[in-house]
């Protein structure tokens, strides 16, 4: 649909497309490509998918609500995925991540989201790319820790000589602020699905300890001869613009 | 009738007003609301009765035994668009709404028990999600809001969105209110209210009747009401409350009145 230069076809009129502008800004690969997020993130206090399909009418209160809040976390989902047509989800983490704000549950007339503590959410788990993330590649940055709604009760700190380690646990809810406030170009942060989580957790787990344990001089080939060239060559987005 | 569409419009400004859409929504930040045909679909597909979802639908119910089926004339933003069509259109009878005038009013009946098992069978409240003209149309004025600001969206849901409302615009051109009057499954559910709302069609007593039938040229909805004159009030499931008939009858609004409560 895109036409040229920025612009859009909508119902007959041009509008500029800022979709297309950001991602000019935004050209990085996300952290972990090869891990895909495993289907669709609700917003928060969804019930179990199944269930939650069932009763989410599309009425979009939901996707209103965190407009008015201006979060502008939700947006509905498109045909690439027809048996989830209509249906709300956070699209862009990156730029619109949930603000755990809690007032598009209690809203949802069908009951598909239910109001819950925000402890309690369990939109996705947050993961980091090691590889990528300032703290595990010998500098001090903490961003996502300190953008985290649930803080100190899902971060772990591990700090030593290669940095101030962040980890993030299974108290996660993943909202994706840390995605969003992360400043790696692409964010270091990729929030998936708690059931994909459930099937990498033994792998992601394994190459953290495997981290961890790593002897220096090994620890020193990796951060020199590949993750900071990949860090530098992002890091030119440091002054991203926030929205 | 626009106002509450207005109310809707202000959500895009942040105000809380009325945030949602004609499907579903809250009234100022706290009454949940839910259409009673989205309900029966969410009820149908999730086989699970909510407290949440009951509670906005007896609002929304409560509003409706009042005010019978005036949703349809004075709410629903296809029967405004539906207006500005037939105003566009040339008068005259085409070959399409003859047969448009054939299809009964009850076909509505067949089609909501059938999208009601549709929705039961798939797990999914297929009308609501899918084809509503309700979700859609606040889908695509959504839409349109969140591209221009730059806000996540996906593009083809808009564009599908837009469409759907744009194919019901054309249906319009060339069946006039077959889709109000015949089809639509919100509208049939509302009519049922008018069998019990407190609104409802009455007649001045003692004013006499000039059988001119320009009130049932007027009603748009095919409502018979110069034959019920002679009684107290007129309870058809068709009839949404836009009072075009009284406006048109010979004596001007005097004999055709609404009446409500009494
Ligand atoms: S909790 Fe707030 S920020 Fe998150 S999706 Fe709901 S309304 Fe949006
Ligand atoms: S408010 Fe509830 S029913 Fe409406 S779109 Fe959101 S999740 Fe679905
Ligand atoms: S770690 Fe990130 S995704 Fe998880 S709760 Fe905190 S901010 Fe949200
Ligand atoms: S914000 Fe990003 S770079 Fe900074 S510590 Fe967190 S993951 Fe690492």
């Amino acid at each position: 649909m895109s036409v040229s230069g920025g612009l859009v076809l909508t119902s007959g009129l041009l509008v500029p497309d800022r979709s297309v502008l950001h991602a000019a800004k935004e050209e990085f690969e996300g952290p972990l490509p090869d891990i895909d997020i495993g289907g669709i993130i609700r917003p928060p206090g969804a019930l179990p998918e199944k269930e939650f399909r069932a009763r989410c009418v599309s009425c979009g209160a939901c996707v209103n609500a965190c407009h008015v809040m201006k979060y502008d976390a939700i947006a509905v989902s498109g045909l690439k995925d027809l048996t989830n047509f209509g249906t709300p989800y956070i699209k862009d983490m990156r730029d619109f991540p949930c603000a755990l704000c809690m007032e598009c549950p209690p809203l949802c007339p069908t009951g598909a989201l239910k109001p819950l503590p925000k402890e309690k959410v369990s939109m996705g788990t947050a993961l980091i790319d090691f590889s990528l993330c300032f703290g595990w590649n010998g500098d001090v940055c903490l961003s996502c820790s300190k953008a985290c709604p649930l803080g100190a009760t899902v971060f772990d700190f591990y700090n030593g000589e290669w940095g101030n380690q962040p980890y993030i646990n299974e108290g996660c809810v993943g909202c994706g602020l840390c995605v969003k406030y992360c400043p790696i170009g692409g964010s270091a942060i990729k929030v998936v699905t708690k059931k994909k989580y459930d099937s990498l957790k033994g792998s992601y787990k394994a190459g953290f300890k495997s981290l961890l344990s790593m002897k220096s001089e090994e620890r020193y080939n990796i951060v020199y001869g590949q993750n900071l060239p990949k860090i530098m060559e992002r890091g030119r987005l440091v002054e991203r613009e926030y929205r | 009738m626009f106002g509450i569409l207005v109310l809707f419009l202000l959500q895009f400004v942040n105000v809380k007003v009325l945030v949602g859409g004609l499907t579903g929504s809250a009234a100022l930040w706290s009454l949940n609301l839910i259409d009673v045909f989205a309900y029966l679909e969410s009820f149908s597909a999730s086989r699970v009765f909510t407290k949440e979802a009951f509670f906005a639908v007896v609002a929304v119910s409560a509003l409706y035994l009042i005010f019978g089926r005036a949703f349809c004339g004075w709410v629903c933003p296809m029967d405004f668009l539906y207006e500005m069509v037939d105003k566009a259109k040339k008068r005259g009878a085409s070959a399409f709404e003859k047969v448009s005038a054939k299809i009964p009013p009850g076909t509505g009946y067949v089609i909501a028990a059938f999208l009601l098992f549709v929705s039961w069978l798939l797990g999914v409240p297929f009308f609501s999600n899918y084809v509503s003209h309700l979700t859609n149309f606040f889908r695509a004025v959504t839409g349109v809001v969140s591209l221009g600001l730059g806000l996540p969206v996906d593009r083809d849901v808009v564009i599908y969105s837009v469409s759907v409302i744009l194919f019901l615009l054309l249906f319009e051109f060339f069946f006039p209110r077959l889709w109000c009057r015949a089809l639509c499954p919100v509208g049939k559910v509302y009519g049922l209210f008018n069998k019990v709302s407190l609104l409802r069609l009455g007649f001045v007593e003692g004013r006499q009747c000039g059988e001119c039938m320009l009130c049932d040229q007027t009603c748009y909805m095919k409502v018979k009401i110069a034959m019920h004159v002679d009684k107290s009030s007129l309870r058809d499931t068709n009839c949404i409350y836009c009072g075009r008939c009284a406006e048109g009858c010979e004596t001007k609004g005097r004999l055709i009145k609404f009446k409500l409560w009494r």
